[in-house]
């Protein structure tokens, strides 16, 4: 059984999962201006969103209500690039995202950038319609160690086997870990196997844990620095 | 038995020689012909030619109108990409700016070439394969033609913030579906299924559901020219169907692959007609024996409960399915002697 959240985190949980961001986001400013932004987001945001992901995994709440908690974790992280605040104590480093190839299903993607980088990752979001060779150019370019490449249907998950067929062709698995998801890895979790996938997430809000895990399987693979 | 006769003994819970089946082979039909799928999907004649090797080669107790959603979509302005195994994507939505929200209005099925064909596809099948063969018209939901058209994150963003916005696009919304759903029953579809997700509780609030999209789901079904099936849109519904069980005109509900079906039949009671039982996308990755054996398992759990059609759930059955995987659910229905 979970934990109770805080007074505070129980009154944010509440108004997120009833779709009244401006207040939820309020809420978290209001917290940042007394504690600081660091504070906020690890004493604050950080259980809130915890608790709507597993909820979200469970099947307990709706795509809406994880979609509003996104949107709340994007309103309150733009205010704190605007002002210069740093958003998180660890910065993990560059994350390549897109839709494969064929694929023009962004929400899934967008939540993912939008919680990955509340968590400390510079995300590169390369959009919709990605073929497997630019992905890793931008991954290579960018020293990205974790890509992540979304489809929401069977035909266009199958365009994922080019990123692990270009990642092998330039010597680059293990040192560059696919994430992959969207709807059908859901329906079909033997999928993330079958188009060569490192990992998938149940949800967005878990493709922070998941990516953190990549990162760590990519440094033990490949220590070295790249070229 | 005809396959009419046995689709409405299930819907009567009546007995019949055997279990009606289905599986949603609409795309499948292009793979039997070899036909190029820019063709398939917009000369009904060639979708005729489909589903004639349908029939022919697997004989389901069901034909369906072409599964191209999106061609719903293209009508109000959406950009399509062609996929090279299955029907066209969304690769833009309809309505990219608040001036185009606010130009949104009805189309007109019979000028328009996508819908067009999808009832002509419909009227040429109700021609060669007569009464004797059910036709599923296939129409998008209204809730969901608003998140095609709009796009997705759009779509949440109007439901959750905008109450009047969302109003008016679902009236445009109900009124599209009033209009297809009449043009394909008209040509001689025997009902509507329609995939419904965004008012699936795994989708939308419970609340927001109940008071925006609920009211607008009894309208337009209830107002339909003919019976419809509520189709789990490849989400898992029974443990949501006290939502959807008061709904008007709902002839059945199409479940997913892991819903339970004596789950929908303690919220539904006997009488809707339940199909379901194998899902279409997982068709070719199973051998013909597991497809069997879960076929078998399925009418085994279903054997008391007449109102009930063997289905493939979610969407079209792939392209590079293999056939002996398609008729192994045929020959396993065949073959099952439980009552039906």
């Amino acid at each position: 059984m979970a934990h109770p959240l805080s007074d505070p985190a129980q009154e944010l949980y509440d108004l997120i999962i009833t779709a009244r961001r401006a207040e939820a986001v309020d809420v978290l400013l209001a917290t940042a201006g007394r504690t600081g932004f660091k504070n906020m987001v690890s004493g604050l945001l950080e259980p809130v969103l915890t608790r709507i992901g597993e909820n979200w995994m469970a099947e307990r709440i709706s795509l809406a209500q994880g979609y509003v908690a996104g949107k709340v974790a994007e309103d309150v992280l733009m205010t704190a690039a605007r002002s210069g605040e740093q958003w998180s104590g660890e910065r993990k480093g560059p994350a390549v995202l897109c839709c494969i190839e064929d694929d023009f299903h962004a929400l899934g993607r967008k939540l993912v950038g939008v919680f990955l980088r509340s968590a400390g990752w510079d995300v590169i979001d390369m959009g919709d319609d990605v073929c497997a060779a630019d992905l890793v150019d931008r991954a290579v370019s960018a020293g990205a160690r974790v890509v992540g490449a979304s489809a929401m249907m069977l035909s266009t998950a199958m365009n994922i086997r080019s990123v692990r067929e270009e990642l092998a062709r330039r010597g680059l698995e293990g040192r560059i870990q696919l994430a992959v998801g969207g709807a059908i890895f859901r329906l079909r979790p033997e999928l993330v196997q079958e188009v060569g996938g490192d990992g998938t997430a149940e949800s967005a809000l878990q493709a922070p844990a998941l990516f953190d895990s990549l990162l760590a399987r990519s440094l033990a693979l490949a220590p070295e620095v790249a070229p | 038995m005809n396959s009419t006769q046995r689709v409405f003994a299930a819907v009567t819970g009546e007995p019949a020689d055997r279990r009606a089946f289905t599986l949603t082979l609409s795309l499948y039909g292009a793979a039997l012909t070899g036909c190029p799928l820019d063709l398939y999907h917009s000369v009904p004649e060639r979708y005729l030619e489909g589903q004639r090797a349908v029939l022919d080669s697997i004989g389901p107790d069901i034909l369906f109108s072409p599964f191209v959603l999106p061609l719903e979509g293209r009508a109000f302005g959406c950009e399509l990409a062609p996929q090279k195994n299955g029907p066209p994507n969304v690769k833009k939505p309809a309505i990219r700016d608040d001036a185009g929200l606010r130009a949104l209005k009805a189309v007109d099925v019979e000028s328009d070439p996508g819908l067009a064909y999808l009832v002509e596809s419909v009227r040429l099948m109700s021609r060669e394969f007569g009464p004797g063969v059910p036709l599923a018209g296939i129409l998008t939901a209204p809730t969901d033609l608003a998140a095609m058209i709009l796009g997705i994150e759009r779509w949440l963003e109007i439901l959750l913030f905008e109450p009047e916005a969302a109003r008016d696009v679902l009236h445009v919304a109900v009124s599209h579906f009033h209009a297809m759903g009449s043009a394909l029953l008209a040509a001689g579809a025997t009902c509507i299924v329609t995939p419904v997700m965004f008012c699936n509780p795994q989708i939308m609030n419970p609340e927001l559901a109940g008071t925006t999209v609920m009211p607008v789901l009894r309208e337009a079904f209830g107002n339909a020219p003919g019976p419809v099936i509520f189709h789990h849109g490849g989400i898992p519904l029974s443990r949501h169907l006290d939502l959807f069980k008061d709904v008007p005109n709902l002839l059945g509900f199409v479940l997913d692959e892991r819903d339970s079906f004596a789950q929908a039949r303690q919220s539904l009671g006997p009488d809707p007609v339940l199909l379901g039982g194998l899902s279409g996308p997982h068709m070719p990755g199973r051998t013909p024996e597991a497809i069997r054996r879960r076929v078998l398992d399925v009418l085994q759990d279903r054997q008391d409960d007449p109102r009930f059609i063997l289905a493939t759930t979610s969407a079209d059955v792939p392209m590079g399915t293999p056939l002996e995987n398609i008729l192994a659910v045929r020959n396993a229905v065949f073959s099952d002697g439980s009552p039906s």
